[in-house]
Protein backbone atom coordinates (compact mmCIF):
# COMPACT_ATOMS: atom_id res chain seq x y z
CA UNK A 1 0.00 0.00 0.00
CA UNK A 2 2.99 2.50 -0.37
CA UNK A 3 2.20 4.01 -3.83
CA UNK A 4 -1.44 4.76 -4.87
CA UNK A 5 -2.56 5.15 -1.65
CA UNK A 6 -6.24 5.59 -1.23
CA UNK A 7 -8.98 5.95 1.25
CA UNK A 8 -8.27 5.85 4.51
CA UNK A 9 -4.72 4.59 4.10
CA UNK A 10 -4.21 7.98 2.48
CA UNK A 11 -4.80 9.77 5.98
CA UNK A 12 -3.10 7.80 8.10
CA UNK A 13 0.46 6.49 7.85
CA UNK A 14 1.20 3.22 9.27
CA UNK A 15 -1.65 0.91 8.20
CA UNK A 16 -2.16 -2.31 7.04
CA UNK A 17 -5.29 -4.58 5.30
CA UNK A 18 -7.20 -6.04 7.78
CA UNK A 19 -7.93 -9.74 6.42
CA UNK A 20 -11.27 -10.25 5.74
CA UNK A 21 -11.44 -13.77 7.28
CA UNK A 22 -10.84 -12.33 10.58
CA UNK A 23 -13.87 -9.70 10.24
CA UNK A 24 -16.29 -12.45 8.97
CA UNK A 25 -18.14 -13.69 11.49
CA UNK A 26 -18.39 -10.16 12.69
CA UNK A 27 -19.76 -9.18 9.63
CA UNK A 28 -22.14 -12.16 9.62
CA UNK A 29 -22.92 -11.76 13.45
CA UNK A 30 -24.18 -8.11 12.27
CA UNK A 31 -25.66 -8.66 8.99
CA UNK A 32 -28.08 -12.04 10.63
CA UNK A 33 -28.47 -11.28 13.94
CA UNK A 34 -27.47 -7.86 15.53
CA UNK A 35 -29.26 -5.29 12.96
CA UNK A 36 -32.35 -6.98 12.97
CA UNK A 37 -32.96 -7.04 16.57
CA UNK A 38 -31.28 -3.38 17.15
CA UNK A 39 -34.01 -2.25 14.52
CA UNK A 40 -36.99 -4.65 16.37
CA UNK A 41 -35.33 -3.25 19.95
CA UNK A 42 -35.77 0.15 18.30
CA UNK A 43 -39.20 0.08 16.69
CA UNK A 44 -40.11 -1.31 20.29
CA UNK A 45 -38.83 1.39 22.35
CA UNK A 46 -41.07 4.01 19.94
CA UNK A 47 -44.23 2.07 20.48
CA UNK A 48 -43.42 1.99 24.63
CA UNK A 49 -42.92 6.04 24.15
CA UNK A 50 -46.12 6.56 21.79
CA UNK A 51 -47.92 4.37 25.07
CA UNK A 52 -45.83 6.76 27.84
CA UNK A 53 -46.67 10.17 26.00
CA UNK A 54 -50.43 10.73 27.78
CA UNK A 55 -49.94 9.69 30.62
CA UNK A 56 -50.66 12.48 33.31
CA UNK A 57 -47.96 14.02 35.48
CA UNK A 58 -48.66 16.38 38.60
CA UNK A 59 -48.07 15.99 41.96
CA UNK A 60 -51.16 17.00 43.74
CA UNK A 61 -50.24 19.93 46.58
CA UNK A 62 -51.82 18.21 49.38
CA UNK A 63 -48.91 14.97 48.27
CA UNK A 64 -46.01 17.23 48.30
CA UNK A 65 -43.74 15.97 51.09
CA UNK A 66 -42.68 18.00 53.84
CA UNK A 67 -38.82 18.94 53.79
CA UNK A 68 -38.04 15.79 56.16
CA UNK A 69 -33.89 15.00 57.38
CA UNK A 70 -32.29 13.74 54.08
CA UNK B 1 -31.29 46.50 51.44
CA UNK B 2 -28.66 43.97 52.32
CA UNK B 3 -28.12 41.95 55.47
CA UNK B 4 -25.09 39.82 55.93
CA UNK B 5 -25.75 36.97 58.42
CA UNK B 6 -23.18 34.86 59.74
CA UNK B 7 -23.66 31.07 59.97
CA UNK B 8 -21.85 28.94 63.02
CA UNK B 9 -23.68 26.30 62.66
CA UNK B 10 -27.59 25.41 60.22
CA UNK B 11 -29.17 26.08 63.39
CA UNK B 12 -28.34 29.54 62.99
CA UNK B 13 -30.42 29.27 59.34
CA UNK B 14 -33.77 29.38 61.32
CA UNK B 15 -32.80 33.47 61.57
CA UNK B 16 -33.71 34.20 58.05
CA UNK B 17 -37.27 34.58 59.41
CA UNK B 18 -35.77 37.50 61.59
CA UNK B 19 -34.58 39.38 58.17
CA UNK B 20 -36.92 38.24 55.55
CA UNK B 21 -40.87 39.17 55.44
CA UNK B 22 -43.29 36.04 55.63
CA UNK B 23 -44.67 36.67 52.49
CA UNK B 24 -41.10 34.65 51.18
CA UNK B 25 -41.61 31.80 53.84
CA UNK B 26 -38.50 31.68 55.00
CA UNK B 27 -39.15 29.53 57.65
CA UNK B 28 -40.09 27.07 55.24
CA UNK B 29 -37.22 27.94 53.57
CA UNK B 30 -34.66 27.71 56.67
CA UNK B 31 -35.79 24.28 57.02
CA UNK B 32 -35.32 23.27 53.66
CA UNK B 33 -31.78 24.70 54.16
CA UNK B 34 -31.06 23.46 56.74
CA UNK B 35 -32.26 20.03 55.75
CA UNK B 36 -29.48 20.07 52.84
CA UNK B 37 -26.71 22.54 52.84
CA UNK B 38 -23.51 21.87 54.53
CA UNK B 39 -21.82 23.03 57.47
CA UNK B 40 -18.98 25.16 55.10
CA UNK B 41 -21.94 27.81 54.20
CA UNK B 42 -20.47 30.36 56.60
CA UNK B 43 -22.48 33.21 55.91
CA UNK B 44 -25.26 35.10 53.81
CA UNK B 45 -26.22 37.55 52.43
CA UNK B 46 -29.70 38.55 51.90
CA UNK B 47 -30.28 41.25 48.66
CA UNK B 48 -34.20 42.25 49.30
CA UNK B 49 -36.13 44.44 46.58
CA UNK B 50 -34.03 41.77 43.65
CA UNK B 51 -35.89 41.56 40.71
CA UNK B 52 -36.01 38.49 39.29
CA UNK B 53 -36.55 37.82 35.22
CA UNK B 54 -38.57 34.49 36.18
CA UNK B 55 -40.47 35.67 38.85
CA UNK B 56 -41.84 38.84 36.94
CA UNK B 57 -42.83 36.63 33.89
CA UNK B 58 -45.17 35.22 36.06
CA UNK B 59 -45.62 38.15 37.89
CA UNK B 60 -47.07 39.87 34.59
CA UNK B 61 -48.73 37.66 33.37
CA UNK B 62 -50.39 35.79 35.97
CA UNK B 63 -50.06 37.51 39.46
CA UNK B 64 -50.82 40.96 38.29
CA UNK B 65 -53.72 39.61 37.04
CA UNK B 66 -55.62 38.45 40.25
CA UNK B 67 -57.23 40.67 43.10
CA UNK B 68 -54.95 39.89 45.80
CA UNK B 69 -51.97 42.03 45.51
CA UNK B 70 -48.39 40.29 45.16
CA UNK B 71 -45.30 42.08 45.38
CA UNK B 72 -43.10 42.57 42.10
CA UNK B 73 -39.73 41.98 43.57
CA UNK B 74 -38.04 39.31 44.92
CA UNK B 75 -35.61 38.11 47.88
CA UNK B 76 -32.21 36.46 46.71
CA UNK B 77 -30.02 34.99 48.93
CA UNK B 78 -26.54 34.11 48.71
CA UNK B 79 -24.28 31.76 50.32
CA UNK B 80 -20.42 32.06 50.90
CA UNK B 81 -17.54 30.38 53.01
CA UNK B 82 -15.68 31.44 56.21
CA UNK B 83 -13.38 33.42 54.75
CA UNK B 84 -15.64 36.48 52.81
CA UNK B 85 -16.57 39.69 54.80
CA UNK B 86 -19.24 42.13 54.73
CA UNK B 87 -19.18 45.92 55.25
CA UNK B 88 -22.55 47.35 55.23
CA UNK B 89 -20.89 50.87 55.37
CA UNK B 90 -19.64 50.85 51.60
CA UNK B 91 -21.69 47.81 50.78
CA UNK B 92 -18.63 45.93 49.93
CA UNK B 93 -17.68 41.91 49.74
CA UNK B 94 -14.29 41.12 50.45
CA UNK B 95 -12.09 37.95 50.44
CA UNK B 96 -8.07 37.58 51.51
CA UNK B 97 -7.08 36.47 47.96
CA UNK B 98 -9.13 38.82 46.51
CA UNK B 99 -10.93 35.94 44.62
CA UNK B 100 -14.47 36.50 45.92
CA UNK B 101 -15.76 33.41 43.36
CA UNK B 102 -13.90 30.89 44.52
CA UNK B 103 -15.85 31.39 47.84
CA UNK B 104 -18.92 32.23 46.56
CA UNK B 105 -21.41 28.51 47.35
CA UNK B 106 -24.17 30.23 44.47
CA UNK B 107 -27.54 32.10 45.32
CA UNK B 108 -31.32 30.83 46.09
CA UNK B 109 -34.47 33.52 44.48
CA UNK B 110 -37.35 33.74 46.70
CA UNK B 111 -40.81 34.70 45.48
CA UNK B 112 -43.22 36.48 47.19
CA UNK B 113 -45.98 34.08 46.98
CA UNK B 114 -46.35 32.91 50.09
CA UNK B 115 -46.41 29.17 49.52
CA UNK B 116 -43.61 27.49 47.60
CA UNK B 117 -41.37 30.62 47.52
CA UNK B 118 -38.04 29.02 46.22
CA UNK B 119 -37.27 30.32 42.31
CA UNK B 120 -34.73 30.40 40.45
CA UNK B 121 -31.83 29.27 42.58
CA UNK B 122 -28.11 27.97 41.43
CA UNK B 123 -26.00 26.33 44.19
CA UNK B 124 -22.89 24.58 44.06
CA UNK B 125 -22.84 20.73 44.51
CA UNK B 126 -20.27 20.98 47.26
CA UNK B 127 -22.11 22.18 49.79
CA UNK B 128 -25.28 19.94 49.36
CA UNK B 129 -25.17 17.25 51.73
CA UNK B 130 -25.04 13.83 50.16
CA UNK B 131 -24.67 14.65 47.06
CA UNK B 132 -23.65 12.55 44.41
CA UNK B 133 -20.28 12.32 42.97
CA UNK B 134 -20.68 13.42 39.10
CA UNK B 135 -22.63 16.03 38.27
CA UNK B 136 -23.89 17.85 34.84
CA UNK B 137 -22.91 21.77 35.73
CA UNK B 138 -22.89 24.98 33.86
CA UNK B 139 -20.83 28.55 34.84
CA UNK B 140 -23.63 30.68 35.30
CA UNK B 141 -22.96 34.98 35.95
CA UNK B 142 -24.26 35.98 38.81
CA UNK B 143 -23.92 40.18 39.34
CA UNK B 144 -23.69 41.73 43.07
CA UNK B 145 -22.99 44.97 44.19
CA UNK B 146 -20.59 45.30 41.67
CA UNK B 147 -18.71 42.05 41.70
CA UNK B 148 -19.13 39.38 38.67
CA UNK B 149 -19.40 36.57 40.51
CA UNK B 150 -19.70 32.59 38.46
CA UNK B 151 -21.23 29.48 40.38
CA UNK B 152 -20.94 26.12 38.34
CA UNK B 153 -24.23 24.57 39.51
CA UNK B 154 -27.68 23.45 37.94
CA UNK B 155 -30.46 25.51 37.85
CA UNK B 156 -33.28 24.55 39.94
CA UNK B 157 -36.59 25.78 41.59
CA UNK B 158 -40.06 24.91 43.45
CA UNK B 159 -42.72 24.71 40.87
CA UNK B 160 -45.17 28.15 41.29
CA UNK B 161 -48.15 25.54 42.16
CA UNK B 162 -51.10 27.62 40.53
CA UNK B 163 -49.91 28.27 36.89
CA UNK B 164 -47.04 25.78 36.88
CA UNK B 165 -46.33 22.15 37.99
CA UNK B 166 -43.41 20.23 38.59
CA UNK B 167 -43.07 18.98 35.27
CA UNK B 168 -42.75 23.03 34.32
CA UNK B 169 -40.08 23.18 36.68
CA UNK B 170 -38.11 20.34 35.70
CA UNK B 171 -38.29 22.02 32.03
CA UNK B 172 -37.26 25.32 33.05
CA UNK B 173 -34.53 23.86 34.99
CA UNK B 174 -33.18 21.73 31.85
CA UNK B 175 -33.66 24.19 29.75
CA UNK B 176 -32.02 27.33 31.51
CA UNK B 177 -28.82 24.49 31.83
CA UNK B 178 -28.75 24.41 28.05
CA UNK B 179 -29.07 28.32 27.50
CA UNK B 180 -26.04 29.26 30.08
CA UNK B 181 -24.24 26.05 28.69
CA UNK B 182 -24.66 25.81 25.29
CA UNK B 183 -24.70 29.00 22.47
CA UNK B 184 -26.32 27.79 20.69
CA UNK B 185 -29.81 27.81 23.03
CA UNK B 186 -32.26 30.02 23.88
CA UNK B 187 -33.41 31.57 27.17
CA UNK B 188 -37.06 30.29 28.71
CA UNK B 189 -39.06 32.23 31.06
CA UNK B 190 -40.73 30.28 33.43
CA UNK B 191 -44.11 31.62 32.00
CA UNK B 192 -42.70 31.01 28.11
CA UNK B 193 -42.17 27.53 29.46
CA UNK B 194 -46.14 27.31 30.73
CA UNK B 195 -47.12 28.64 27.29
CA UNK B 196 -44.73 26.36 25.24
CA UNK B 197 -46.36 23.37 26.63
CA UNK B 198 -49.39 23.62 25.09
CA UNK B 199 -50.50 24.57 21.63
CA UNK B 200 -52.47 27.37 22.21
CA UNK B 201 -52.25 30.01 25.31
CA UNK B 202 -54.87 28.60 27.37
CA UNK B 203 -55.15 31.02 29.54
CA UNK B 204 -56.06 31.00 33.20
CA UNK B 205 -54.73 28.11 35.52
CA UNK B 206 -55.19 25.70 33.08
CA UNK B 207 -51.12 24.92 32.23
CA UNK B 208 -50.78 23.76 35.93
CA UNK B 209 -53.89 21.50 35.61
CA UNK B 210 -52.70 18.52 34.11
CA UNK B 211 -49.78 17.88 32.20
CA UNK B 212 -48.67 14.83 30.05
CA UNK B 213 -45.34 13.69 28.97
CA UNK B 214 -46.86 14.90 25.51
CA UNK B 215 -46.35 18.18 26.98
CA UNK B 216 -43.24 18.00 28.19
CA UNK B 217 -41.77 16.50 24.87
CA UNK B 218 -43.56 19.65 23.24
CA UNK B 219 -41.43 21.84 25.37
CA UNK B 220 -38.35 20.66 24.53
CA UNK B 221 -38.84 20.71 20.83
CA UNK B 222 -40.31 24.41 20.86
CA UNK B 223 -37.07 24.80 22.49
CA UNK B 224 -35.00 23.75 19.21
CA UNK B 225 -33.88 20.51 20.98
CA UNK B 226 -34.51 17.00 19.40
CA UNK B 227 -36.05 15.09 22.62
CA UNK B 228 -36.44 11.65 22.63
CA UNK B 229 -39.04 9.71 24.65
CA UNK B 230 -37.47 6.40 26.19
CA UNK B 231 -39.89 4.13 28.16
CA UNK B 232 -39.45 1.34 30.12
CA UNK B 233 -41.52 -1.65 29.43
CA UNK B 234 -43.73 -2.13 32.51
CA UNK B 235 -44.26 -5.43 31.53
CA UNK B 236 -40.33 -6.24 32.21
CA UNK B 237 -39.65 -5.73 35.37
CA UNK B 238 -36.07 -6.79 34.40
CA UNK B 239 -35.71 -3.89 31.74
CA UNK B 240 -32.01 -3.14 32.39
CA UNK B 241 -31.76 -1.58 28.73
CA UNK B 242 -33.83 1.38 29.74
CA UNK B 243 -31.74 2.26 33.09
CA UNK B 244 -28.62 1.42 30.48
CA UNK B 245 -29.79 4.18 28.52
CA UNK B 246 -30.61 6.11 30.61
CA UNK B 247 -27.34 5.55 32.54
CA UNK B 248 -25.46 6.41 28.97
CA UNK B 249 -27.32 10.10 27.99
CA UNK B 250 -26.51 11.07 31.82
CA UNK B 251 -22.93 10.31 31.33
CA UNK B 252 -22.95 11.97 28.14
CA UNK B 253 -24.04 15.03 29.67
CA UNK B 254 -27.39 15.51 28.68
CA UNK B 255 -29.77 15.77 32.11
CA UNK B 256 -32.88 14.16 31.55
CA UNK B 257 -37.18 14.75 32.46
CA UNK B 258 -37.76 11.71 34.40
CA UNK B 259 -41.04 10.61 34.73
CA UNK B 260 -42.87 8.49 37.81
CA UNK B 261 -45.79 8.48 36.24
CA UNK B 262 -47.00 6.20 39.67
CA UNK B 263 -45.91 9.56 41.77
CA UNK B 264 -47.46 11.56 39.71
CA UNK B 265 -44.10 13.15 39.01
CA UNK B 266 -41.16 14.58 37.39
CA UNK B 267 -37.91 15.58 37.98
CA UNK B 268 -34.47 16.13 36.62
CA UNK B 269 -31.65 13.12 36.47
CA UNK B 270 -28.33 15.55 36.18
CA UNK B 271 -26.12 13.17 37.51
CA UNK B 272 -24.60 9.53 39.20
CA UNK B 273 -22.43 8.11 41.83
CA UNK B 274 -20.53 4.45 40.95
CA UNK B 275 -20.68 2.39 43.84
CA UNK B 276 -17.48 1.40 45.70
CA UNK B 277 -15.38 -1.21 43.70
CA UNK B 278 -15.64 -5.10 44.17
CA UNK B 279 -12.78 -6.85 45.95
CA UNK B 280 -14.63 -10.23 44.16
CA UNK B 281 -14.73 -10.10 40.17
CA UNK B 282 -18.37 -11.15 39.38
CA UNK B 283 -19.26 -13.59 36.80
CA UNK B 284 -20.70 -11.82 32.98
CA UNK B 285 -20.71 -8.87 31.39
CA UNK B 286 -21.81 -5.79 33.16
CA UNK B 287 -22.43 -2.37 32.08
CA UNK B 288 -22.20 0.67 34.20
CA UNK B 289 -25.74 1.22 34.98
CA UNK B 290 -24.84 -2.09 37.42
CA UNK B 291 -22.08 -0.18 38.63
CA UNK B 292 -24.26 3.24 39.69
CA UNK B 293 -24.74 3.35 43.48
CA UNK B 294 -26.95 6.49 43.65
CA UNK B 295 -28.49 8.88 41.15
CA UNK B 296 -28.80 12.84 41.49
CA UNK B 297 -31.92 14.28 40.67
CA UNK B 298 -33.00 18.06 40.58
CA UNK B 299 -36.58 17.48 42.46
CA UNK B 300 -38.55 20.23 43.44
CA UNK B 301 -39.77 18.91 46.56
CA UNK B 302 -36.23 18.80 47.73
CA UNK B 303 -33.13 21.26 47.27
CA UNK B 304 -30.91 20.11 44.25
CA UNK B 305 -28.68 17.39 43.78
CA UNK B 306 -30.77 15.13 45.73
CA UNK B 307 -29.24 11.54 46.11
CA UNK B 308 -31.47 8.76 45.13
CA UNK B 309 -30.41 5.10 45.51
CA UNK B 310 -30.82 2.70 42.11
CA UNK B 311 -33.79 0.67 44.25
CA UNK B 312 -35.18 0.27 47.32
CA UNK B 313 -36.85 2.71 49.70
CA UNK B 314 -39.61 5.13 48.70
CA UNK B 315 -38.09 7.23 46.71
CA UNK B 316 -35.60 5.42 44.24
CA UNK B 317 -34.36 5.33 40.55
CA UNK B 318 -37.23 1.86 40.02
CA UNK B 319 -39.91 4.61 40.25
CA UNK B 320 -38.50 6.27 37.04
CA UNK B 321 -40.45 4.63 34.10
CA UNK B 322 -40.15 6.55 31.41
CA UNK B 323 -37.58 9.98 30.35
CA UNK B 324 -37.30 12.17 27.71
CA UNK B 325 -33.53 13.25 26.54
CA UNK B 326 -33.07 16.44 24.59
CA UNK B 327 -30.55 15.48 22.45
CA UNK B 328 -28.78 17.88 19.88
CA UNK B 329 -29.51 17.55 15.71
CA UNK B 330 -27.01 15.52 15.05
CA UNK B 331 -27.13 12.35 17.28
CA UNK B 332 -28.95 9.74 15.33
CA UNK B 333 -27.54 6.69 16.11
CA UNK B 334 -29.65 5.59 19.11
CA UNK B 335 -28.69 4.56 22.47
CA UNK B 336 -31.20 1.32 21.80
CA UNK B 337 -29.03 -0.43 19.44
CA UNK B 338 -26.17 -0.58 22.38
CA UNK B 339 -27.53 -3.58 24.18
CA UNK B 340 -27.37 -5.80 20.41
CA UNK B 341 -24.47 -4.13 19.23
CA UNK B 342 -21.82 -4.73 22.35
CA UNK B 343 -21.73 -8.35 22.68
CA UNK B 344 -21.01 -8.55 18.87
CA UNK B 345 -17.72 -6.21 19.00
CA UNK B 346 -15.97 -9.04 20.76
CA UNK B 347 -16.08 -10.78 17.79
CA UNK B 348 -13.58 -8.21 16.41
CA UNK B 349 -11.31 -9.62 19.55
CA UNK B 350 -9.39 -11.85 16.37
CA UNK B 351 -8.14 -8.32 15.38
CA UNK B 352 -7.91 -6.36 18.60
CA UNK B 353 -7.18 -7.67 21.64
CA UNK B 354 -10.02 -7.52 24.33
CA UNK B 355 -10.66 -8.43 27.39
CA UNK B 356 -12.60 -11.68 28.35
CA UNK B 357 -16.30 -10.69 27.53
CA UNK B 358 -17.63 -12.11 30.86
CA UNK B 359 -14.96 -10.03 32.73
CA UNK B 360 -15.59 -7.03 31.18
CA UNK B 361 -17.57 -3.62 32.32
CA UNK B 362 -18.91 -1.57 29.25
CA UNK B 363 -19.83 1.95 29.27
CA UNK B 364 -20.77 4.27 26.38
CA UNK B 365 -22.00 7.77 26.06
CA UNK B 366 -22.00 10.55 23.34
CA UNK B 367 -19.43 13.38 23.54
CA UNK B 368 -18.24 16.10 20.46
CA UNK B 369 -15.52 14.90 18.34
CA UNK B 370 -13.39 18.18 19.80
CA UNK B 371 -13.87 17.00 23.09
CA UNK B 372 -12.48 13.49 22.22
CA UNK B 373 -9.19 15.06 20.65
CA UNK B 374 -8.85 17.69 23.87
CA UNK B 375 -9.02 14.34 26.16
CA UNK B 376 -6.58 12.28 24.14
CA UNK B 377 -4.09 15.44 24.00
CA UNK B 378 -4.15 15.91 27.11
CA UNK B 379 -3.40 12.49 27.63
CA UNK B 380 -1.21 12.03 24.76
CA UNK B 381 1.59 9.84 26.40
CA UNK B 382 -0.80 7.26 26.70
CA UNK B 383 -1.16 6.78 22.77
CA UNK B 384 1.28 5.51 20.00
CA UNK B 385 1.97 8.37 17.99
CA UNK B 386 0.73 6.71 14.77
CA UNK B 387 -2.89 6.48 17.20
CA UNK B 388 -2.69 9.83 18.02
CA UNK B 389 -2.19 10.76 14.09
CA UNK B 390 -5.38 9.03 13.33
CA UNK B 391 -7.50 10.59 16.07
CA UNK B 392 -6.67 14.18 15.03
CA UNK B 393 -6.82 13.14 11.71
CA UNK B 394 -10.18 11.79 11.18
CA UNK B 395 -13.06 14.03 10.29
CA UNK B 396 -15.19 12.65 13.17
CA UNK B 397 -19.28 13.70 12.55
CA UNK B 398 -19.65 16.58 15.34
CA UNK B 399 -21.01 14.09 18.00
CA UNK B 400 -19.65 10.30 18.07
CA UNK B 401 -20.55 7.60 20.44
CA UNK B 402 -17.73 6.37 22.75
CA UNK B 403 -17.85 2.40 23.77
CA UNK B 404 -15.14 1.96 26.53
CA UNK B 405 -14.36 -2.11 27.71
CA UNK B 406 -12.69 -2.39 31.36
CA UNK B 407 -11.73 -5.33 33.49
CA UNK B 408 -13.03 -5.09 37.40
CA UNK B 409 -9.13 -4.18 37.92
CA UNK B 410 -8.80 -1.25 35.26
CA UNK B 411 -12.38 -0.29 36.25
CA UNK B 412 -11.36 0.19 40.23
CA UNK B 413 -8.56 2.59 38.63
CA UNK B 414 -10.92 4.47 36.34
CA UNK B 415 -8.64 2.72 33.56
CA UNK B 416 -9.53 0.49 30.42
CA UNK B 417 -8.33 -1.71 27.96
CA UNK B 418 -10.19 -0.66 24.68
CA UNK B 419 -12.04 1.88 23.40
CA UNK B 420 -14.29 2.12 19.85
CA UNK B 421 -14.94 5.49 18.79
CA UNK B 422 -18.75 5.15 17.27
CA UNK B 423 -20.21 7.91 14.36
CA UNK B 424 -23.36 9.29 16.24
CA UNK B 425 -24.62 10.03 12.78
CA UNK B 426 -24.11 6.48 11.80
CA UNK B 427 -27.04 4.67 10.18
CA UNK B 428 -28.68 1.33 12.73
CA UNK B 429 -28.07 -1.09 9.14
CA UNK B 430 -24.14 -0.25 9.21
CA UNK B 431 -22.15 -2.97 10.08
CA UNK B 432 -19.01 -0.78 10.57
CA UNK B 433 -20.55 2.63 12.26
CA UNK B 434 -17.24 2.38 13.43
CA UNK B 435 -14.37 5.80 12.93
CA UNK B 436 -11.90 4.20 15.45
CA UNK B 437 -11.47 0.62 17.85
CA UNK B 438 -8.74 0.73 19.49
CA UNK B 439 -6.63 -2.10 22.16
CA UNK B 440 -3.72 -1.53 23.65
CA UNK B 441 -2.06 -3.27 20.98
CA UNK B 442 -3.88 -2.94 18.01
CA UNK B 443 -6.07 -0.55 16.20
CA UNK B 444 -8.63 -0.68 13.61
CA UNK B 445 -9.23 2.71 11.64
CA UNK B 446 -12.27 3.21 9.48
CA UNK B 447 -12.38 5.58 6.40
CA UNK B 448 -16.30 6.91 6.03
CA UNK B 449 -15.40 9.09 2.74
CA UNK B 450 -18.07 6.61 1.25
CA UNK B 451 -21.03 5.30 1.77
CA UNK B 452 -19.74 1.83 0.07
CA UNK B 453 -16.97 0.63 2.34
CA UNK B 454 -14.23 -1.51 0.62
CA UNK B 455 -12.77 -3.79 3.26
CA UNK B 456 -9.49 -3.43 1.49
CA UNK B 457 -8.91 0.46 1.06
CA UNK B 458 -11.46 1.31 3.44
CA UNK B 459 -10.41 0.07 7.16
CA UNK B 460 -6.98 -0.49 8.08
CA UNK B 461 -5.26 -2.24 11.39
CA UNK B 462 -2.52 0.10 13.22
CA UNK B 463 0.25 -2.23 15.32
CA UNK B 464 0.93 -0.14 18.35
CA UNK B 465 4.10 0.17 20.46
CA UNK B 466 3.43 -0.74 24.36
CA UNK B 467 3.02 2.52 25.59
CA UNK B 468 4.16 1.19 28.88
CA UNK B 469 0.68 1.85 30.90
CA UNK B 470 -1.40 -1.24 32.43
CA UNK B 471 -4.75 0.42 30.53
CA UNK B 472 -5.86 4.00 29.26
CA UNK B 473 -7.85 6.51 31.53
CA UNK B 474 -11.16 6.44 31.62
CA UNK B 475 -12.87 9.37 30.01
CA UNK B 476 -15.18 10.69 32.75
CA UNK B 477 -14.55 14.62 31.22
CA UNK B 478 -18.89 15.26 30.82
CA UNK B 479 -19.63 15.63 34.24
CA UNK B 480 -18.31 17.73 36.84
CA UNK B 481 -16.76 15.86 39.92
CA UNK B 482 -18.41 16.59 43.31
CA UNK B 483 -15.98 17.91 45.70
CA UNK B 484 -18.33 18.44 49.13
CA UNK B 485 -17.25 20.51 51.66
Amino acid sequence: MEKDQTGVFKLVDGLKPVDAKALAAFEREMTEEAIPEMIKEVEKRRMLAAESRHRQLEMPIVDKPEPTKE
Amino acid sequence: MYTWMPITSTADLAKLVQHISPEYAPAAVAKRLENGLSEAVKAILIERNYIDKDYRSTYYNFYVKKGRRYRADCVRIHFFDGTVSFDDKVLALSSNDQRLTDHYYGFMVLRPTGIATIGRSVVTPDVRRGASRFIITADHKVHLLGHKLTIRGFPSMDQHIDISVCAHATCWSILRHYSERYNAYSEFLTHDITLMAQQFDPGGLVPSRGLALSHAERVFQEADTYPIIVARDIKNPGDLSFYRQLTAYVDSGFPLFAAMHNKGHAMAVVGYEWRAPLNTALPGMRYSWDEVKTLAVVDDNHLPYLSIPVDGGTYSAKDIDAFIVPLPEKVFYPADAFDKLVPKLFKLGTVIQLPPQNETIIRYFITTGSAFRTFVRNRQSEFDPKLLEAIMKLPFAQFIWIVEFATEAQWAVNQISARAVIDATASLTESYPFWIFHGREEALIFGRESVDLNLQTGMGVLNMAAMGHTGFTRMDTNLRPTQSK
